[in-house]
């Protein structure tokens, strides 16, 4: 029984493994799905809709929460952490709006 | 038993030579009237009473009842949450609420709508002769020519969602192999056009509907290589808006300096229904015409892979035609048209969480909502209902 499992426990090890270096370029980039997102449409949210604080947060909020975020009023951009990886966007112009900043 | 039989035999003659088939016809698109008494709102809409113009304002009611009544609060984010409703009739605007801490001032994202006004774009570039729709894209775009198959790919293609590129539009759906997210926020940032053509085929090009972020910022780095960064960054400043009055608009770019023609174009409600009094009169403005002959018929055709695209849940809210839709099904293969109560030649540009721009020629109507639902609790058909009953003549 208990090599039943140890040999059911390592297939399933093995097709993980498999799933995750096939999907690796989804997987690599996903985290910073969070991040991006928030700052992007906080950002968006405040400068270019003019939103409330509150209303953009919560009109950026995901399931998965976020850790860290920063609004600088000052420079027009928005500082977010999430799952381990942090993004800004900032507020160029009337016409052009927010863009993610590149690294 | 016989009784049945005499029964069964009844009704089929009662409903002998009736159009029994519940999916509507076939798609009618017949040319748009010129406008005998045009009312372009220079700077802005001419307001009149609903009542002056054959709407009930009584019936106007159910409208804003069905649009503004609030089911969850702001942070389940749940219910029908319109942020601004405006109706527009025989171009005098009739109806305008605002909810939410929007106001007629205030410019709200169009998300998908925007693609539709990217379209916009190529139809003053095929008026002004600097592409045609059967243009393959690499003549004008070097990132799709990576090989043969890719370059089959041309701008028609493109517009009619047919690209044959193998993206995947989920959103929140399935956000781990959306190719949406990862072009919006992670690996296609930088570049959205460069990513999007680095994407293998899934379909020959033309030959099947899916719709896609993708082809629309294929598009949008397209126009940027045939006007030039410094043409292109004013273009739909001067060539569009400017024309329209429209003033109070941004339109956010990727990382390469490419307007997000899929999804970031932000405006305010009585603006964004400047283009689709721009679309009702068959592009032209103001006694202009700003877009080609045949533009806005060929806006409301539907996509001709459409016919053959295999059966999904989805396809009858694809955009079908060339970066709008249109209210038409597939008869023959059961496709319900997406709005059976609205009248049939209704067309839009519609986005995501809510957001839509509906021009209906027939009732000379133009209608734009913007809200905010999480959930799909906002049935458009229901609305349209609503909206086309208010009118008594």
């Amino acid at each position: 029984m208990k090599r039943k499992i140890s040999v059911i426990l390592s297939l399933l090890f093995l097709f993980i493994l498999f799933w995750s270096q096939w999907n690796w370029k989804h997987l690599s980039s996903f985290p910073s799905i969070i991040s991006s997102f928030y700052s992007k449409e906080y950002c968006s949210c405040y400068f270019v809709m003019q939103l409330s604080e509150e209303q953009c947060h919560d009109f950026a909020r995901q399931w998965v929460p976020i850790s860290e975020f920063k609004l600088d009023k000052e420079n027009m951009s928005v500082t977010v952490k999430g799952l381990g990886r942090t993004n800004t966007a900032k507020f160029h112009s009337k016409e052009y709006g927010c863009t993610l900043v590149t690294e | 038993m016989k009784r049945s039989f005499i029964f069964l035999l009844l009704l089929t003659f009662v409903h002998c030579g009736k159009d029994l088939s519940p999916f509507g016809g076939e798609p009618e698109i017949t040319t748009l009237k010129p406008r005998l008494k045009p009312e372009w709102p220079n700077p802005n809409w001419k307001v009149v009473s609903p009542e002056s113009v054959g709407v009930s304002s009584s019936k106007l009611g159910l409208v804003e009842e069905y649009a503004f009544t609030r089911t969850g609060d702001e942070t389940d984010r749940k219910g029908r949450r319109t942020d601004a409703l405006v109706i527009l009739r025989n171009g005098k605007l009739i109806y305008e609420k605002y909810a939410r801490n929007f106001s007629e001032d205030k410019i709200h994202l169009t998300w998908s709508v925007s693609k539709s006004i990217l379209q916009t774009m190529y139809g003053i570039a095929v008026k002004e002769g600097l592409v045609k729709l059967d243009d393959p894209g690499y003549y004008h775009y070097e990132p799709l020519s990576r090989d043969e198959a890719h370059k089959k790919i041309t701008i028609r293609h493109l517009l009619n969602m047919s690209s044959g590129l193998a993206a995947e539009e989920g959103y929140e759906s399935g956000p781990l192999k959306s190719s949406v997210i990862a072009m919006l926020y992670t690996r296609g940032r930088k570049d959205m056009g460069a990513f999007c053509a680095g994407l293998p085929l899934r379909a020959e090009p033309g030959t099947q509907v899916y719709y896609s972020s993708c082809d629309t910022n294929i598009l949008s780095a397209i126009l940027k290589k045939v006007y030039g960064a410094e043409e292109y960054d004013k273009l739909p400043f001067e060539k569009i808006f400017k024309p329209l009055g429209i003033t109070n608009v941004t339109f956010e770019r990727d990382g390469s300096g490419t307007y997000v023609g899929s999804s970031y174009l932000y405006m305010t409600a009585k603006d964004l229904a400047k283009i689709g009094y721009l679309y009702l009169n068959d592009g032209v403005w103001n006694g202009e015409r700003l877009l080609p002959e045949g533009w806005v018929q060929f806006t409301r055709t539907p996509a001709p892979g459409y016919k053959t695209t295999p059966y999904s849940e989805d396809l009858d809210q694809d955009n079908y035609t060339a970066h709008w839709y249109a209210n038409t099904g597939v008869p023959e293969r059961g496709v319900h048209e997406p709005w059976p109560d609205a009248p049939k030649d209704t067309f839009a540009g519609l986005g995501h969480w809510g957001q839509m721009l509906y021009v209906i020629p027939s009732l000379d109507l133009i209608i734009v909502r913007f809200g905010d639902d999480r959930e799909k609790a906002f049935i458009k058909n229901d609305f349209l209902k609503f909206v086309k009953e208010s009118v008594i003549r």
